[in-house]
C-alpha cells in the first residue's frame, strides 16, 4: 500500500465510523430512556423456544428442499416430454409467485382443510408441518434450478466417458456428474440456504410459533423496541453466519482439489 | 476378432454420417480406420462401441449381434473398453480411483480386489508413481495412458480407441502409441481411428478407409498404403503423406 492509499483508507474509515456513531447516538438518544433490556430477559424463555423452532424448521426445510430440488431437477431431465413440461410449468409458477402467497393459499385453502384434522388427531403440529412442506417446495424450486444448472454445466465428454466405462444411468449421476456438479453450485446452494433460514420467518403468517412470531408477540405485549429487534437480528445471524462460513470454507477446499 | 457390418446408416439431423456402410472383416487383431475428418470414422466407432444406436443396418462382432436396446448396449459396453480423444478421466478422482471405481461398481469386484487390479493396471504401463494424482496434475499423454489403463483393466473383449492421440503433441503421441502397440502385441483386439499413418501401417492387420459414410477401401496395410485402389483413398494418402 502506498502512503496515499493508506491515508485515503484511514480517512474513509474515520468518516464511516463517524457516520455510524452518529446514527447510533441519535437513535439511542431518542430511545434511550425507554430501552429496558430487562424486558427481553423476562421473555427469554419464549424467545429461546422460538429460536429453537426456527432452527428446527430450517433444518427440516433444508432437508425437504434438497428432496424437492432433486425431484424437480430430475423431472426436468426426464425422457418424457409431459413430465418435463409439467415440471417446468410448476417451477415457473412457484418461482414467480411470492412465498407469502404460497403460505397463505397453501395453508388456508389447500392443506389445512385436507390435513389439519388427521395431523391434529395424531398429536402433530399441523401448522409447522404444512409450513415446512410449503417452504421446502418453494426453496426446492430454486434449488432444482441451481442443481440443473450445475448438472448441465458438466461437459458432454464426462457423460460419454461414464457411459463408456459401463455405468448405469443412475451410477452416471451418482459417481460422475453429482460430485462434480455439487462443487460448482456449492456457493449458490449456500446462498439459498441462508435465504431459507431468513424466509422461515414468514411462517409466522400461518401462526407457527417461530422466532420472529414470538419476538413480535413480545414486542407488541411489552412495547419493546430495540431490546426486541436487536436480539431478533442477532438470533438470525447466529444461524446464517455458520452456513455462509461453511460454504466459503468448502469452496476453498474444493478449489485446491481440482 | 470377426466383424460383420452391413448397411449401417446413421443421420444427425440432415447430415448422413453413415450411409449404408458395409464392413466385413474375417479376422483381424487390430483394425484401423483412417480417412478424412467428418467422413464417419468416429460415428462408426461409436456405433461399434455401443455408445450410439444406428438408424439402420446390422452389426455382428464375433458372431454376436449388437441389439438396439439400451440395457443390452450397456451390458455390451461393460465387456468392452472405449477411449475418446481427450477428457476421458473423471477430474474429481485420482488416477487410481478412476480405474478402481468402475471395477468396483460396474464389474462387481470387492473394493480391496478392485484396488489391487487398478494398481496392477497402472504398474503395467509404468504409471504407478502417478496413482494418487488428480487428472489435472498429469500431462495429456499421461492422462491418455491412464485412460487406456482404465479401459483395459477389466480385460475387455475389444478395445475401441477414437483418435487417441489427436489432442497430444508429438512426444506424448509417441508415448501413447507405444503403449497401444504393446497392447496389440500382447494380443488385445483393437479397433481404432487415427491420423497417424505410420502407426496405422505398423500396427494394423486390416486398414479401412472411411469417407462420406462408406468404406471406400479395406485391405491389409501393405496393400492400402502401397497401392491404394480407390481414387478417393489415393488422393487422401497423397495429401497426408506429402509433408
Amino acid at each position: 500500500m502506498t502512503r496515499r492509499q493508506l491515508l485515503a483508507n484511514v480517512l474513509v474509515a474515520l468518516a464511516l465510523a463517524g457516520l455510524f456513531a452518529w446514527l447510533c447516538t441519535s437513535v439511542f438518544a431518542l430511545l434511550g430512556k425507554q430501552t429496558d433490556w430487562s424486558k427481553a430477559w423476562e421473555y427469554r424463555e419464549t424467545l429461546w423456544r422460538g429460536w429453537l423452532v426456527t432452527l428446527g424448521i430450517s433444518f427440516a426445510a433444508l432437508a425437504g428442499s434438497i428432496f424437492f430440488g432433486l425431484l424437480f431437477m430430475l423431472g426436468q431431465r426426464s425422457p418424457l416430454v409431459v413430465v418435463r413440461w409439467t415440471c417446468r410449468a410448476f417451477l415457473e409458477f412457484v418461482r414467480d409467485t411470492p412465498l407469502l402467497v404460497h403460505l397463505l393459499f397453501g395453508y388456508f385453502v389447500i392443506f389445512a382443510p385436507l390435513l389439519s384434522r388427521p395431523l391434529g388427531e395424531r398429536g402433530l403440529d399441523d401448522k409447522m408441518l404444512i409450513g415446512v412442506l410449503l417452504l421446502s417446495v418453494f426453496e426446492g424450486a430454486y434449488l432444482g434450478e441451481i442443481l440443473r444448472g450445475g448438472v448441465e454445466s458438466i461437459p458432454r465428454t464426462q457423460w460419454e466417458s461414464a457411459r463408456a466405462v459401463g455405468f448405469s444411468p443412475l451410477q452416471v449421476y451418482r459417481y460422475v456428474i453429482f460430485p462434480q456438479a455439487l462443487r460448482r453450485v456449492l456457493p449458490a446452494m449456500a446462498g439459498l440456504f441462508v435465504s431459507l433460514i431468513k424466509d422461515s420467518s414468514l411462517l409466522n403468517v400461518i401462526g407457527v410459533a417461530e422466532y420472529f412470531y414470538n419476538t413480535r408477540n413480545f414486542i407488541s405485549r411489552s412495547y419493546a423496541g430495540l431490546e426486541g429487534y436487536v436480539p431478533l437480528a442477532l438470533g438470525y445471524l447466529i444461524l446464517t453466519i455458520p452456513v455462509a462460513w461453511l460454504s466459503h470454507w468448502l469452496e476453498k477446499r474444493f478449489r485446491h482439489e481440482t | 476378432m470377426k466383424l460383420e457390418v452391413t448397411g449401417l446408416t446413421k443421420c444427425y439431423g440432415t447430415t448422413r454420417a453413415l450411409d449404408g456402410l458395409t464392413l466385413p472383416v474375417e479376422s483381424a487383431r487390430v483394425l484401423v480406420l483412417i480417412g478424412p475428418s467428418g467422413g464417419g470414422k468416429s460415428t462408426l466407432l461409436r456405433v461399434l462401441g455401443g455408445l450410439e444406436m444406428a438408424d439402420g443396418g446390422t452389426v455382428k462382432i464375433n458372431g454376436h449381434a449388437l441389439l438396439p436396446d439400451a440395457a443390452a448396449l450397456q451390458a455390451y459396453r461393460r465387456k468392452n473398453g472405449f477411449l475418446f480423444q481427450q477428457f476421458n478421466l473423471f477430474p474429481h478422482l485420482t488416477a487410481h480411483r478412476n480405474i478402481s471405481l468402475p471395477l468396483e461398481k460396474v464389474h462387481g469386484h470387492a473394493p480391496v480386489r478392485a484396488r489391487e487390479i487398478a494398481a496392477q493396471a497402472l504398474d503395467r504401463f509404468g504409471l504407478l508413481d502417478h496413482a494418487d494424482k488428480l487428472p489435472a496434475q498429469l500431462s495429456g499423454g499421461q492422462q491418455q495412458r491412464v485412460g487406456i489403463a482404465r479401459a483395459v483393466a477389466h480385460q475387455p473383449e475389444v478395445l475401441f480407441l477414437d483418435e487417441p492421440t489427436s489432442a497430444l503433441d508429438p512426444e506424448m503421441t509417441a508415448e501413447v502409441l507405444e503403449l497401444i502397440q504393446e497392447l496389440a502385441e500382447a494380443g488385445q483386439d483393437i479397433i481404432l481411428s487415427t491420423h497417424e499413418m505410420g502407426f496405422a501401417r505398423a500396427v494394423a492387420d486390416q486398414v479401412a478407409f472411411v469417407a462420406a459414410g462408406k468404406i471406400e477401401e479395406l485391405s491389409p496395410p501393405a496393400g492400402l498404403f502401397g497401392a491404394p485402389r480407390s481414387a478417393l483413398c489415393q488422393r487422401f494418402l497423397s495429401r497426408v503423406m506429402r509433408y
